[in-house]
């Protein structure tokens, strides 16, 4: 017992792997996936079932209040739901629940398509927002053991915790055996392909259900604002999207997948509601003062603040059970502040946004992307144009880059040390740095920030082509009006 | 050399000598045991001795008409390679230096011209243009033919200095090998760019690999890849052949060149200067296509020729791993019926592999492209006149590139070029030749667009590339162009080159350029 399909258990992660990447289930015995006669549909293999329940489990976490499904919402395409989050932009976790996360829980939606980590041609692909899981099943195993997750000790207590919890224990052994569970790290590592298994066979994890898959079809209409938004995503002078977010296929899959899974420093602003941002934070919870395990990595001894997520090169290593892992980064300072581009399907469901949740709607995103170079911030422009006639024509009202104690941020890209600016990318539309050419206008207005947010809207999943008024999309989706912009000219 | 023409080879006399000698012993050993018939045996003796001296005599007569006819016949491989080498009669420095652009399908065997022409039929098979060293016959390499040409660019745009390269484009080298006087192989490989390694932009690629087979007099067929009969450029690309430091646009963003498929045809000629050449080839593979790049795929004109943006260019395979569900069919005609004159037109076309429709989406129908030119050459004194019309078409796209609106890219329906060019020779003193010339050029590799008005270009500066502070404008697929400027010739087979280029639309794009040419 403890196979599948005879395959050898070192060699499962490849197997899921190409399962996934081919998104297509080969029939391999009693364990595997069939058609359902009765239903035309594929019915789910027992690995699949056996990580469904695993998925929705909370008696397997040390604090018998959180599963898989706590953080990765279905109804928030398997991102965090914020209601919940006791107004964190992470997740909180732990033995008492009383630990917080250092990033903001990402979308396991079309996560099984994610290829495995490759620095062949630049960093791409792997899993978790910084890469250092090589597969699917390799990622869903951690959790179990993080501290501020799930916060078990070791495979030993999860495998324990497994056994009192009947309904998961039986469909675990129905595919996998119970001699397995003699060896806890054999079971951990069938734990995580039963979790990808779930992640990978399960509908609802890819339905391609969208607005927009619909109208590639011919069977669905977007509307003027909702087209205008696709041509400004895809217009390379304006939004500029679909460098990183290709509307295309991209051998990934024959659907667009909107991520080419590469990584990127985009400068995004310190989020200063993370805790780890604030050690000694008050807990949303209990009000003490919050405990943060993040330990500081490749910060410069003479940087703004004594901690930063810097994504590929730290603050955490790549796993030392997985000897696919991407290889340990934390000394390739180059990469520092890089994070996984994500897809941005269902994107209208997982605010807040970015790895560390500074932004709480796409209509912030967008007109960040747009503004992130113009004098909205005088520590990004060593040379300002000052407003008024003759100068700048967009006025500051505000700035995405503040300080702890709200007050405009000098420093620029203030989540990252000055010391890595040099890795932030300046060398593409929608950024518009002091040396762009065309001057200090953002490449969108207001409007077509609008329609480009309305467009992005159509990548919600759950379209119904027959009864198109039911599609049930988030509030900052309904029909949107043009708001006013940070550096919008003044009107007289 | 033909063959119909050898003198009686030397061993075989060699032979006859001595099956006489064999015959003159045996009659002596026969004598010996006769004595008793000895006046009578002695009497055959004589005979036989005098006609063996009378044999003898024949032999050496044709001994020495042999020794004759082989220093005549070296006598003449002399003269011949003479005429071949740079440097040679003025008569065929002419045919490459003042008519730099042979008709496309001078390569048929039996072909008049190629007849009255001292160069073997061989070289011209493989590179009418060029000289073709083949090895002595007799030694182990009998057969084989080795030729090659190359050039050299330095370009200026003349608005932005930065953008100025230099760059070894192509190294080729050709090998051919001659299996008998109706077969034949040709090859010929190039390095683009000096380098081809993974970290470099150059490329290593086979451009011809075909065999030959003489069917009937005018008739062969020919398959593997080889080169398109399109236009003047295309099969006779070589630096001497063409005016302008680089090809043509019409010649590259229209007709791919140097387009080559892969396939079979037959190609044959006339007695009247009538030639023809239809084949079944592989297409165009739209999959390739990119809707979506972030940056321009050309800054300077160096790039607009060289980024493989142009519809064709973008989509042709190469015979590398060819897709070849579907076959497209070409026919080219021409005519060089009437000296210094030659016009020619070609059509291709056949169902490309068409761009993946989403998934679940109704699939479009036949994606086929077709192209076509015609083309016209006229060389009265010291004037060489031409001009060309190229147009493509591609079906059924209306689907396609709705599904990616705001594309600086789709893929056009339509698309066309032509150009006129007068070159006139100024000066020429032994093998020196100096030809100014002005050409007068116009290209639009998107004139007709289906499901979208055109390429969604953004207005004013953008970044030209992931490089900090890399910007301009994005640049149009469509110009007119002007280009004048002077080819000379230090031998019909080395060209220096100069030119100036003035792009109406595109004005960044306008340049000057120098350039070596060589093919031997």
């Amino acid at each position: 017992m403890g196979s599948i399909c005879g395959v050898s258990r070192s060699r499962r992660w490849l197997v899921l792997t190409v399962v996934a990447s081919a998104s297509v289930l080969t029939a391999c015995g009693d364990e595997s996936s069939s058609p359902d006669p009765a239903s035309g549909e594929t019915s789910p293999s027992a690995a699949a079932v056996a990580g469904k329940a695993l998925f929705f489990d909370k008696s397997l976490s040390a604090s018998g209040a959180q599963s898989c499904g706590t953080c990765h919402v279905p109804s928030h395409a398997f991102a965090a739901d914020p209601a919940t989050e006791h107004g964190l932009p992470v997740p909180l976790g732990g033995p008492n629940m009383d630990q917080t996360g250092f990033r903001n829980t990402p979308s396991l939606m079309y996560a099984s398509f994610t290829p495995p980590f490759s620095l062949s041609d630049g960093p791409v692909g792997g899993f978790f927002r910084d890469g250092r899981a090589s597969s699917l099943a390799v990622q869903a195993q951690q959790p179990f053991t993080t501290p501020f997750e799930m916060a078990n000790k070791d495979a030993t207590e999860v495998i324990s915790r497994l056994r009192s919890s009947p309904a998961t224990f039986q469909a675990f052994i129905a595919a996998y055996g119970e001699g397995v569970l003699a060896d806890p790290r054999a079971a951990m590592e069938d734990i995580g392909l039963a979790l990808a298994a779930f992640e990978t066979e399960d509908a609802s994890f890819h339905p391609f259900t969208s607005k927009f898959d619909y109208w590639l079809q011919g069977r669905a209409q977007l509307t003027a604002q909702e087209q205008n938004g696709l041509v400004l995503f895809n217009n390379p002078g304006k939004g500029n999207c679909t460098a990183c977010h290709p509307s295309q296929a991209q051998g990934f899959n024959s659907h667009a997948l909107f991520t080419d899974f590469t990584y990127d420093n985009v400068g995004i602003p310190r989020n200063w509601s993370i805790p780890a941002n604030t050690p000694g934070a008050p807990s949303p919870i209990s009000g003490a003062p919050l405990v943060t395990t993040m330990a500081p990595v490749n910060v410069p001894a003479d940087a703004e603040y004594t901690y930063y997520d810097l994504g590929l090169c730290g603050p955490l290593l790549p796993s030392t059970d997985d000897a696919h892992a991407r290889p340990d980064l934390s000394a390739t300072t180059t990469l520092c502040g890089l994070f996984k581009v994500p897809t941005l399907r269902n994107i209208a469901l997982t605010a807040p946004y970015f790895h560390n949740g500074v932004f709480n709607n796409l209509h912030q995103v967008v007109q960040w992307y747009v503004t992130r170079d113009v004098n909205n911030n005088a520590g990004n422009n060593p040379n300002p144009v000052p407003a008024g006639p003759g100068g700048n024509p967009y006025m500051l009202v505000g700035s995405f880059y503040t300080a702890a104690d709200g007050t405009p941020d000098l420093y620029q890209y203030n989540d990252l040390p000055v010391a890595y600016d040099a890795n932030v990318n300046v060398g593409e539309v929608p950024y518009t740095p002091p040396t762009f050419g065309g001057g200090q206008a953002p490449t969108l207005t207001s409007a077509e920030i609008d329609d480009l947010v309305a467009f992005l809207c159509t990548l919600t999943d759950g379209f119904d082509p027959v009864n198109p008024s039911a599609y049930n999309v988030p509030a900052q989706c309904q029909p949107v009006m043009a708001q006013p912009m940070m550096g919008q000219p003044i009107s007289n | 050399m033909s063959t119909s023409c050898k003198p009686v080879p030397v061993r075989m006399l060699r032979v006859a000598a001595i099956l006489a000698a064999a015959a003159s012993s045996v009659g002596g050993i026969a004598a010996a045991a006769e004595p008793a018939h000895k006046s009578t045996a002695q009497r055959q003796i004589d005979a036989l001795t005098q006609q063996l001296k009378e044999v003898q005599s024949q032999l050496r007569e044709l001994v020495e008409q042999n020794r004759q006819l082989l220093q005549k016949e070296q006598k003449l491989e002399e003269e011949v390679a003479k005429v071949s080498q740079p440097g040679g009669s003025s008569a065929v420095a002419g045919t490459t230096a003042t008519n730099p652009v042979p008709p496309a399908n001078s390569v048929l065997p039996g072909n008049p011209a190629l007849t009255a022409n001292p160069v073997p039929p061989a070289s011209a098979y493989a590179n009418p243009g060029a000289t073709v060293a083949t090895a002595e016959s007799g030694s182990l390499l009998g057969g084989v033919k080795l030729w090659g040409y190359g050039e050299i660019y330095y370009t200026h745009p003349t608005h932005d200095n930065t953008r100025s390269q230099a760059d070894l484009a192509r190294a080729v080298f050709g090998i051919g090998y001659t299996f008998n006087s109706r077969t034949e192989f040709n090859s010929e490989f190039e390095v683009e760019h000096a380098v081809a390694s993974a970290d470099d932009r150059g490329e290593f690629e086979v451009e011809q690999f075909y065999v030959d087979r003489q069917l009937y007099n005018s008739v062969a067929l020919r398959a593997g890849l080889f080169l398109m009969p399109f236009g003047f450029l295309n099969e006779h690309h070589e630096p001497t052949n063409f005016y302008g430091v680089q090809r043509n646009f019409v010649e590259t963003l229209i007709i791919p060149s140097t387009w080559r498929e892969g396939g079979l045809n037959l190609h044959g000629d006339t007695s009247f200067g009538f030639a023809w050449n239809a084949g079944v080839t592989t297409g165009f593979d739209l999959s390739k296509w990119g809707f979506a790049p972030e940056f321009p795929p050309y800054t300077t004109a160096l790039d607009l020729e060289n980024s493989g943006a142009a519809p064709l260019q973008a989509t042709h395979q190469e015979l590398a791993l060819a897709n070849a569900e579907h076959l497209s069919q070409y026919l080219a005609l021409g005519y060089y019926g009437i000296p210094g004159l030659s016009i020619g037109a070609a059509i291709s076309t056949g169902d490309a592999v068409k761009v993946p429709a989403p998934p679940n989406a109704p699939l479009p129908g036949n994606q086929r492209v077709t192209l076509w030119e015609g083309h016209a050459r006229w060389t009265p004194g010291k004037f060489d006149l031409a001009a060309i019309y190229a147009r493509g078409t591609i079906s059924n796209l209306a689907a396609t590139n709705a599904s990616n609106p705001g594309s600086p890219n789709p893929i056009p329906s339509e698309f066309y070029g032509y150009y006129l060019q007068g070159a006139y020779t100024l000066w020429e003193h032994e093998d020196y030749r100096l030809t100014p010339f002005a050409r007068w050029e116009y290209y639009n590799m998107g004139s007709r667009y289906e499901g979208t008005t055109g390429p969604v270009l953004p207005a004013g500066d953008v970044p030209l590339s992931s490089s900090p502070g890399d910007y301009g404008t994005w640049p149009v697929n469509r110009d007119r162009v002007w280009t004048f400027g002077a080819n000379f010739y230090l031998t019909p087979h080395v060209v220096l080159k100069a030119d100036y280029q003035w792009f109406k639309l595109n004005s960044d794009f306008t340049r000057f350029d120098l350039g070596l040419g060589v093919s031997f």
